[in-house]
């Protein structure tokens, strides 16, 4: 009865939690990239400037590590009987990779544009022991191309 | 080609589905198959416990009795139980078990009944007992057990369910925990009835040995009495509300006519262990 019930306020500390933070950092996530709105990212090799007028060419990267909770947890176990899309999941990834993008962003200052942009994903702590804390990471990188100023 | 900057309208990445709703109908779901499991093995354990041959019952109660190993004084005293119990079978008890009586080194105030005819007998139970009576309804009471098969539908169904949640989840699962609990609770209301079933047929058992039925109701008496945890724990555990007995008993043996007269007290055989006496 006791795992019950500390099983059951778990999974309401995990829920209540894990939707405050999730709902913050959207919000968050959408007024920055509003922000970073003037500042591509894009994977094409080039941006297509004439060389002269480059400045500096600088790899830039950003990563962003976004924990589970429990309620996640819990809910993806039970996807894992089932089978089909682990939809619990898809927000955490999502969160991850855009934080990812803003933080390159961030890294690249006043540059033009970034190309070459590359993203990928790492899971930690996966094989510390069976219960431990899933965590994903994403890791965004390109290069930012910076312009001499012009005139 | 012109780069024209914009947000995305909608996220494509994230299924716009509400998570609770998604629990709910997951964990319902899988409620709903466990339920259905359990009971299709409800129906599966009283199917094949009458079809249990008394060789294969031997076989699984040689796995729960090896934890209760026989040691030195208790032979001694498992002779005299074993003589009573042997006596109550033959003139009162036709049941087609050879009975085996195994006295446990354990303060605790209880017998048990195990697969094949095995009977653990407590030795904190032997300390206690004041009348031949008392301990013969005791005594009794797990042959009830064995006459309705209790020991057998209750061990069973409990090990082939958590076998199907270990093999389903692993062994220590937090979901698999979730069910064993579940499981107990039930299980646990589920041999309360077959408490009152044994009790019944303890009470008919001791008037057709003694020809009355005085004694019966002492041990719980004593029990109630002394509600230290810490001894009787284990006793609650599995046998719980003992005023609720003591009272049906009474009355049962009350709606049969059956006569109370003095217990005969408890020969000395029974207490040759000199660590339980006082």
């Amino acid at each position: 009865m006791f795992d019950l019930i500390t099983l059951l306020v778990l999974i309401i500390i995990g829920y209540t939690a894990g939707t405050i933070a999730e709902r913050r950092h959207y919000r968050s996530i959408r007024k920055r990239e509003a922000a970073y709105l003037h500042l591509p990212a894009v994977t094409l090799k080039s941006g297509g400037y004439p060389e002269a007028e480059v400045a500096s060419a600088t790899l830039v990267y950003g990563s962003a590590v976004i924990s589970i909770d429990y309620f996640k947890r819990i809910l993806a176990g039970l996807r894992n009987i089932f089978g089909g899309t682990v939809k619990s999941y898809e927000s955490l990834i999502d969160r991850a990779r855009r934080e990812a993008v803003l933080r390159m962003k961030e890294m690249a200052g006043g540059a033009a544009v970034i190309v070459n942009v590359r993203i990928e994903t790492a899971t930690i702590g996966k094989n510390a022991n069976k219960k431990g804390v899933g965590c994903i990471e994403a890791v965004a990188y390109g290069t930012a191309v910076t312009l001499r100023p012009s005139g | 080609m012109k780069y024209t900057p914009r947000l995305p309208e909608d996220n494509v990445n994230v299924t716009p589905v509400s998570p609770l709703r998604e629990f709910f109908t997951l964990a319902g779901g899988l409620l709903a198959v466990v339920v259905v499991a359990y009971l299709a093995l409800g129906l599966a354990v009283d199917l094949i416990i009458p079809r249990l041959s008394p060789n294969v019952e031997q076989k699984m109660g040689g796995i729960f009795v090896k934890s209760f190993g026989t040691s030195r004084p208790d032979r001694e005293i498992a002779g005299p139980v074993q003589k009573l119990l042997d006596d109550l079978q033959r003139r009162c008890a036709k049941l087609p078990y050879h009975f085996n009586i195994i006295i446990h080194e354990h303060d605790a105030v209880n017998a048990m009944a195990f697969p094949g005819g095995h009977i653990v007998v407590f030795s904190g139970l032997l300390s206690q007992v004041t009348s031949e009576n008392e301990l013969a309804f005791v005594l009794a009471h797990e042959l009830g057990h064995y006459a309705h098969r209790d020991h057998l539908r209750g061990f069973g169904r409990a090990l082939v369910f958590m076998a199907i949640s270990a093999v389903m989840f692993g062994p220590d699962s937090s979901l698999g925990g979730m069910l064993g609990n579940a499981l107990t609770i039930t299980e646990l209301s589920f041999s309360r009835q077959q408490e009152t079933r044994a009790d019944e047929f303890a009470v008919e058992l001791v008037n057709c040995a003694y020809g009355h039925v005085g004694g019966s109701t002492d041990f719980f008496e004593k029990i109630s009495k002394a509600q230290e945890p810490g001894i009787f724990g284990h006793y609650f555990a599995t046998h719980p509300e003992n005023r609720r007995r003591i009272d049906h008993v009474q009355q049962f043996a009350r709606s049969k006519g059956f006569k109370t007269m003095p217990p005969r007290p408890l020969p000395e055989a029974f207490r040759s262990n000199p660590d339980i006496d006082e």
